[in-house]
């Protein structure tokens, strides 16, 4: 086993909400592994779990296969490079380089009262060591002084050029020299004397950096550390980091939310969203072959469409047939297509392209341009060093293994409901109207006397369970969640190229998918309405059996 | 006629002027003229230049008085920053939900007046049986100023970011490091403000020696006052100048220790 950290079933609470859920992973010794995921996924919080910081609610830390349950900070062999840095204000660069060095220990053999030899942990300056000095009679002898009181004799020139002798202080010096290759390492040669608050951001992160990697730690936990810096500065600072992986040589755990970054610097990245891990892979398998829909949204742009596969290494959507490498999958099953920008090959004339569309808008990226083409009512997203204007019919082919093929999550809504009264139903903690007669099979319900009738016996249906499924497109959202019994908060949005598919959480903690032509933002509060008619009985498990 | 045309920030100052040149300058000048002058038997001012006062100022007994005072003065703040010190850093641990509800049992006790609490002070030793001295005058005046060495610690420490802390945790420091390294040293702006706010106004407070030593201790507060009653307002005036001059002298000192003055008295609440 050569994984330095390992994470099993870890899980983080915080009162009733859980940040992490259950996580496994294994990180290889000398990765460069990125936590990548949105605000509040989980990824800080397992950090500073392996950081020490905070401590698991379930599940364990293993560091070299062992669990490092309660072992505090100051005891685990990892250092942080927080994301607002926690420089020392009161202590120059030097110093806040040196404090770690200076509390380093060392273990020493020692023997306790009983005369049984154990391993003490002293600290390093307190270490025993052997200074050859010269006795007043001039004989030169050798005895045991603490390492901070060892020194050697350098002979100097002093300005009159007469030579002389000094003595240099050997822990000093050996604290000296880490702090300076430090700095060296993180580009900021002579900066010892500065006052921290003087420095800029990219200066200050540096020292960050250099005052976690003095320490040699075996992993170096990095929360975010480029999150405060411009985009320029940024950038220069992934390589400068990738470049420091490769010559340190040791683990690094970065976390980040910016996708670009994780894809530029990992060995592998991690990809985690409501304290979930959804995919582990390296940055090109994560780009390639996205797990689902949300991975391949949040991973880089792309086009995210409903499709339809007819049969092995066949698959329809935007109303054609396209041909694919992807099998398994049972006849007529939904899923979603992704196709990278890049991968749709753009023609002007139409002849032998697989789909036309037309160009309805162009926007100069640089490197290339980005243009929204309309086919057969579908708006695909193109990426392509030439440009074709606003208006001209193009033809589009995309190669059999560019298309890539997912299951979907969900393909429908479906709730465990209860009948709150004959004509209404308690879905997420709110009531709805429904139709009854739809919903059972051979009741009967009169909508003027609101009286329920099965097998000629009028009965109540209050409190009865049943299984109900709504359509993604069924769902309807209001701006004023007080028009509707149910509010919840835009959580994420996919475009799927016609629609968006919008995921929404309910204040019970339940999330609904729908189907909106409508742009909201992540965030907004909104009421969640649904026809009586839309509600479709499902047969449950248990009246199967 | 000339118009009032540019009305600038500068003329709201004005009446601060006004106030502080009435309420400010002019007393110390009336007190350095009191000081330097001869007595006028009616307690107005002679315009008789001498260094008379100051003479008696530094007989021997009041000497020691004041050394008295300063000692009294120096032991009060360090009693205060003992005790202070700890309440403020378990007051300012976040965790602990019933900071607040401690600072405000620490403040109540200052919406009460001054004399009243020393008073009810001096009743408590009296009903216990405890014999008035140096120990009750002490205690009073750690009493009376513990809330000001608190506060400004408080303060200080609460304002520490968190991060710094599991900052120094995370390069291998224990809770005591953590504290003596990166704690105490960011507090020294609150604990000099606390030790200013103490000092200061204990070596020249009157009413707490007198109340609560049964008038057996007398500080260079009493004295002054007990001049003030004579109408000898020349030397009392001379000891002012004096007093002024040793906080003014320990204030440097004090100042000099602080590299970061822009948080000075700024933990007065």
């Amino acid at each position: 086993m050569n994984s330095i950290i390992e994470l099993k079933n870890l899980t983080k609470k915080f009162g009733d909400k859980v940040v992490v859920d259950k996580i496994n992973l294994a990180i290889k010794k000398g990765d460069f592994v990125t936590l990548l995921g949105p605000s509040g996924c989980g990824k800080t919080t397992t950090l500073r779990m392996i950081a020490g910081l905070d401590y698991p609610s379930e599940g364990e830390v293993l560091f070299n296969g062992s669990d490092m349950a309660g072992l505090p900070p100051h005891k685990r062999a990892v250092n942080t490079v927080f994301q607002k840095y926690a420089l020392f204000p009161h202590l120059n660069v030097f110093e806040n380089i040196a404090f770690g060095l200076r509390l380093k220990t060392v273990e020493v053999e020692a023997v306790d009262r009983k005369g049984v030899a154990y391993l003490k942990k002293i600290k390093l300056s307190d270490m025993l060591v052997e200074q050859a000095y010269t006795d007043r009679k001039g004989n030169e002898k050798v005895k045991t002084v603490k390492f901070k009181n060892q020194y050697k004799i350098e002979e100097y020139v002093d300005k009159k050029g007469r030579s002389k002798k000094r003595k240099v202080w050997l822990y000093d010096k050996y604290i000296t020299d880490k702090v300076k290759r430090a700095l060296k390492i993180v580009g900021l040669t002579d900066y010892e004397n500065r006052d921290v608050n003087s420095l800029s951001g990219g200066q200050q992160q540096r020292v960050a950096i250099a005052r976690a990697i003095v320490n040699e730690p075996q992993v170096l936990l990095l929360d975010e550390p480029l999150g405060a810096l411009d985009l320029k500065m940024r950038q220069e600072m992934q390589l400068e980091l990738k470049e420091m992986h490769r010559n340190l040589g040791i683990t690094f755990i970065y976390v980040t939310h910016d996708q670009e970054e994780a894809l530029t610097m990992s060995d592998s990245v991690v990809v985690m969203r409501d304290g979930k891990i959804l995919q582990v892979g390296s940055p090109i398998d994560i780009y390639n072959e996205p797990i689902n829909s949300y991975v391949a949204d949040f991973i880089g742009e792309s086009n995210i469409l409903n499709g339809v596969m007819l049969e092995d290494y066949s698959v329809s959507f935007i109303s054609h047939t396209f041909e694919c490498v992807d099998k398994g999958f049972a006849p007529n099953q939904n899923v979603d297509v992704v196709i990278r920008p890049e991968d749709w090959l753009v023609s002007s004339d139409a002849e032998g392209a697989q789909i036309t569309g037309v160009i309805t808008s162009s926007l100069f990226r640089g490197v290339h341009y980005e243009m929204e083409c309309l086919s057969n009512g579908y708006t695909l997203i193109i990426h392509n060093v030439d440009e074709y204007p606003i208006g001209s019919t193009v033809g589009l082919s995309v190669a059999p293994d560019d298309i890539h093929i997912m299951r979907k999550e969900k393909e429908f809504n479906s709730f465990k409901a209860v009948f709150a009264s004959n004509n209404t139903i308690q879905i997420c903690g709110a009531d709805f109207e429904c139709n009854p007669s739809s919903l059972i099979e051979g009741l009967s319900y009169d909508t003027d006397s609101e009286e329920a009738t099965l097998d000629g016996e009028v009965i109540s249906l209050k409190g009865r369970e049943i299984d109900v499924r709504v359509d993604f497109d069924k769902i309807e959202i209001e701006d004023d969640e007080n028009n509707a019994p149910l509010a919840g908060n835009i959580e994420s949005m996919i475009y799927n190229g016609k629609s968006y598919v919008v995921s929404i959480m309910t204040d019970v903690g339940d999330v609904i998918l729908a189907d909106t032509e409508y742009l909201w933002d992540k965030g907004d509060r909104i009421g969640v309405k649904i026809a009586p008619k839309d509600f479709i009985a499902q047969r449950s498990e248990n009246e199967e059996v | 006629m000339k118009k009032f045309k540019t009305f600038t920030r500068k003329y709201l100052c004005l009446p601060y002027g006004i106030f502080m040149f009435v309420f400010i300058v002019m007393p110390l000048i009336i007190l350095l003229m009191y000081a330097f002058s001869v007595k006028d038997g009616t307690g107005g001012l002679s315009f008789e230049f001498t260094f008379s006062n100051f003479a008696s100022v530094f007989k021997s007994d009041n000497l020691a008085m004041l050394g008295r005072s300063l000692l009294i003065g120096l032991i009060t703040t360090l009693i205060c920053l003992v005790i202070g010190y700890p309440v403020a850093y378990l007051l300012a641990d976040k965790k602990l939900r019933f900071g607040p509800t401690i600072v405000m049992l620490f403040m109540i006790p200052m919406w009460v007046n001054f004399l009243l609490r020393t008073l009810a002070t001096k009743a408590m030793f009296e009903f216990i049986g405890i014999e008035m001295g140096m120990g009750t005058v002490i205690f009073g005046m750690v009493y009376n100023y513990l809330p000001f060495m608190i506060m400004p610690i408080y303060t200080t420490i609460s304002k520490i970011d968190y991060s710094l802390v599991e900052g120094a945790a995370d390069l291998g420091a224990n809770a005591l490091v953590t504290f003596r390294k990166v704690i105490f040293p960011l507090s020294v702006p609150g604990v000099l403000s606390g030790i200013t706010m103490v000092f200061t106004p204990t070596i020249t407070t009157f009413a707490i020696s007198k109340l609560l030593s049964g008038s057996k201790i007398s500080l260079i507060g009493d004295y002054i006052d007990l001049q003030v009653e004579y109408m000898n307002y020349n030397v009392a005036a001379a000891i002012s100048l004096v007093i002024v001059l040793i906080v003014g002298i320990s204030m440097l000192i004090v100042n000099k220790y602080d590299k970061d003055s822009s948080t000075m008295g700024g933990g007065l609440w």
